[in-house]
């Protein structure tokens, strides 16, 4: 049998041309069954690597929370200062350690946990430290800077166009919760009534997400930008 | 570990890596490994029970082909299996990745699939001359165990009872290193790219041509058949670049690695690795070339490159680097890292792809009526996606493409060369129904 499209002769296994990708049809010519060269839908099974590295990592997380909480406990008879290393710990270990656990780590769910670990880490200095900061000003921060990155890494992941106005709308959100954050700040620690600082991320970041908005709206001014930059 | 267990396990061979072995541990990468196969097609299904027995007895007479690799603090090695390895079920695609793991527990691979026996190895044990060996004397012993046959011990198939001899186990680069070393310099060359097959899936397409009509064309040019092989190739690299980039000055140079065997310019018995490399090119954006100048290019390349004189000189630059006593005492973690940068940097940028020949594959005539056919595979490169193995046994010429990309456009443009050229190949491949 020869390939229609680009004539080679086909091995009598071939039920497409393995060059061009043509389907073997010929009316008149009955082609008998040959068994097949490979076997068909025979995949090998992928073993996931040694896990051994990050059980060693993790032990030696543990190793470390264990000695400090035995130091502290050993020369105070409490929990004082170790709380804060083993709160700092285990933040690093799930910032760190913990994606590398997921053979495929999904961002969109991780975000949102290590944010949430940030978040409990500062209520315990808060409380620990007997301050007043935590509902007022640390929850609203982690919160809103943990709602606006993984809203970016949900949108870039599962939003397959569209990128310009991603990045545009992340800017601007950025830009206003600058401004959030100085209003927080003077709330809370009772500083100025009048919002300075963070005017100027805020115009920056509001003009550059609203040049890109520009362009993802403006095909004529995307084109004439890809034009005059492109690498 | 037992005691009686050790002490086994301590009576076993093992030899420290040769010189071009060196590098494929250190280059290797979580989705890659630098490993290649030969395979044999019966005219008959494979029994597994034979073949198994046949296997046992064959590793005892090669004790470093059938080894696993091993780190040591300077250096890894190779050593002796204490058992032969299981047979396995073939998979949809050849040269299934072999992991770390699989590596230091072993090294090679046997594959049966209805009538085919295969042999995968990692690069590091041997070379093709070596597999070959192996395998040929593998289908010996399989063959003589099977129908009582008396095989003679030639045309590369060894004694199985034998001792092996001490030659076989030479690291020949040592011995035949020049005192003056070439330069490692080359430009980049242009790299096929396209669409990643998903899961590592590799896709083999074989070429069959007749030996003799491929032989008379090839001496039409003045040529011999790698030579012209290697031609084929290039010009469908040219064709298929011109098609890529329309610009002929933003062409890249095409440049195909084709692999030395060492033992006909340095007489040696060895069993180990003892090949290196010529890279013809040429050069598009200087203008197009037709497929006669394509020959000669090749033709005086190889004349000029392939001598004694030469290769000595490339065989120097390698041992070189290993013969440093600071080399030597530098821990293997850290040598790993040099050795892999080194490979990523001079390793596989420099050619679009390798073309290894390893001629006419010849057998004893009493085992000739049980075989169809030879193939051999080189296994994928860690960065470009073609390598391509070129045997033939009988009237035919198995040239057998691997890519993990999804595009054959490359394959597609070999077959326009050789229908320009007046040769009509068949082709077979691993594709899967759909």
């Amino acid at each position: 049998m020869y390939c229609v499209n680009c004539g080679v002769k086909l091995a009598d296994t071939e039920k497409k041309c393995p060059l061009c990708q043509t389907i073997v049809y010929h009316p008149d010519i009955v082609r008998k069954e040959e068994e097949h060269w490979y076997p068909q839908g025979k995949y090998p099974v992928e073993k996931g690597g040694s896990r051994f590295p990050l059980i060693f990592i993790s032990v030696m997380f543990l190793i470390s929370i264990l000695v400090v909480l035995l130091l502290d406990w050993q020369l105070n008879q409490a929990i004082i200062w170790s709380g804060f290393v083993i709160g700092a710990v285990l933040t690093a270990y799930v910032i760190l350690v913990l994606p590398v656990w997921f053979k495929k780590p999904n961002p969109v769910i991780l975000a949102p946990c290590t944010f949430g670990t940030i978040g409990v880490y500062l209520l315990y200095i808060n409380l620990a430290s007997g301050g007043a900061w935590f509902l007022s000003f640390a929850f609203p921060v982690v919160g809103g800077i943990g709602l606006i990155v993984t809203a970016f890494i949900a949108l870039l992941r599962y939003v397959r166009r569209g990128k310009l106005y991603i990045f545009g709308g992340t800017m601007i959100a950025l830009g206003a919760f600058m401004l959030l954050v100085e209003f927080l700040m003077n709330y809370t620690f009772e500083r100025s009534h009048f919002i300075g600082w963070s005017l100027y991320p805020l115009t920056i970041l509001v003009l550059l997400g609203g040049m890109l908005i520009f362009l993802a709206i403006n095909h004529p001014a995307r084109e004439m930008m890809e034009r005059k930059f492109f690498i | 570990m037992s005691l009686k267990k050790k002490k086994k396990q301590s009576q076993l061979w093992w030899r420290p890596l040769d010189n071009a072995a060196k590098i494929y541990p250190a280059a290797r990468r979580k989705n890659w490994s630098n490993i290649y196969r030969f395979a044999v097609t019966l005219k008959e299904p494979v029994d597994e029970s034979v073949l198994q027995s046949a296997l046992d007895v064959t590793v005892r007479r090669f004790p470093l082909i059938a080894v696993r690799l091993r780190r040591g603090v300077f250096w890894y090695y190779l050593q002796q299996l204490s058992e032969a390895p299981k047979i396995r079920e073939e998979n949809s695609y050849p040269l299934v990745r072999m992991s770390r793991n699989e590596v230091r527990k072993c090294a090679l691979r046997v594959i049966v699939y209805k009538h085919r026996i295969a042999i995968e190895m990692f690069h590091s044990i041997t070379d093709g001359t070596g597999a070959l060996v192996f395998l040929k004397s593998l289908l010996a012993e399989y063959l003589q165990q099977k129908h009582g046959i008396q095989i003679p011990n030639e045309q590369g198939v060894y004694d199985r009872l034998e001792e092996p001899g001490a030659e076989e186990f030479e690291d020949c680069f040592l011995k035949n290193a020049g005192s003056i070393s070439a330069s490692r310099k080359e430009k980049t060359a242009w790299q096929v790219y396209g669409t990643p097959e998903p899961g590592g899936f590799v896709n083999q397409t074989c070429f069959e041509l007749p030996v003799r009509t491929v032989l008379e064309k090839a001496h039409e040019y003045g040529v011999s058949l790698t030579v012209f092989v290697c031609a084929v190739m290039m010009q469908a690299l040219q064709n298929l670049q011109k098609e890529r980039v329309p610009n002929r000055k933003y062409r890249k140079p095409i440049r195909v690695l084709l692999p030395v065997n060492l033992r006909p310019l340095f007489p040696s018995r060895t069993l180990r690795n003892f090949a290196l490399y010529t890279t013809p090119e040429i050069l598009p954006k200087l203008g197009e070339y037709s497929f006669a100048e394509i020959c000669q290019v090749v033709k005086h390349h190889m004349g000029a490159e392939v001598t004694a004189k030469q290769m000595s000189m490339k065989i120097a630059t390698n041992v070189n680097s290993e013969r440093i006593l600071f080399a030597r005492v530098m821990p293997l973690f850290i040598k790993n890292i040099v050795m892999k940068a080194v490979y990523d940097s001079v390793g596989e940028k420099k050619s679009c792809l390798s073309l290894s020949n390893l001629g006419a594959v010849k057998l004893p005539e009493i085992m000739m009526p049980y075989v169809e056919r030879f193939d051999v595979m080189l296994g994928l490169r860690a960065t470009t996606p073609y390598n391509c193995g070129v045997l033939s046994f009988g009237d035919t010429l198995y040239i057998n493409f691997v890519r993990n990309i999804k595009e054959s456009e490359l394959e597609y443009h070999f077959h326009c060369v050789l229908r320009d050229l007046g040769i009509s190949a068949q082709v077979r491949s691993n594709s899967q129904d759909e």
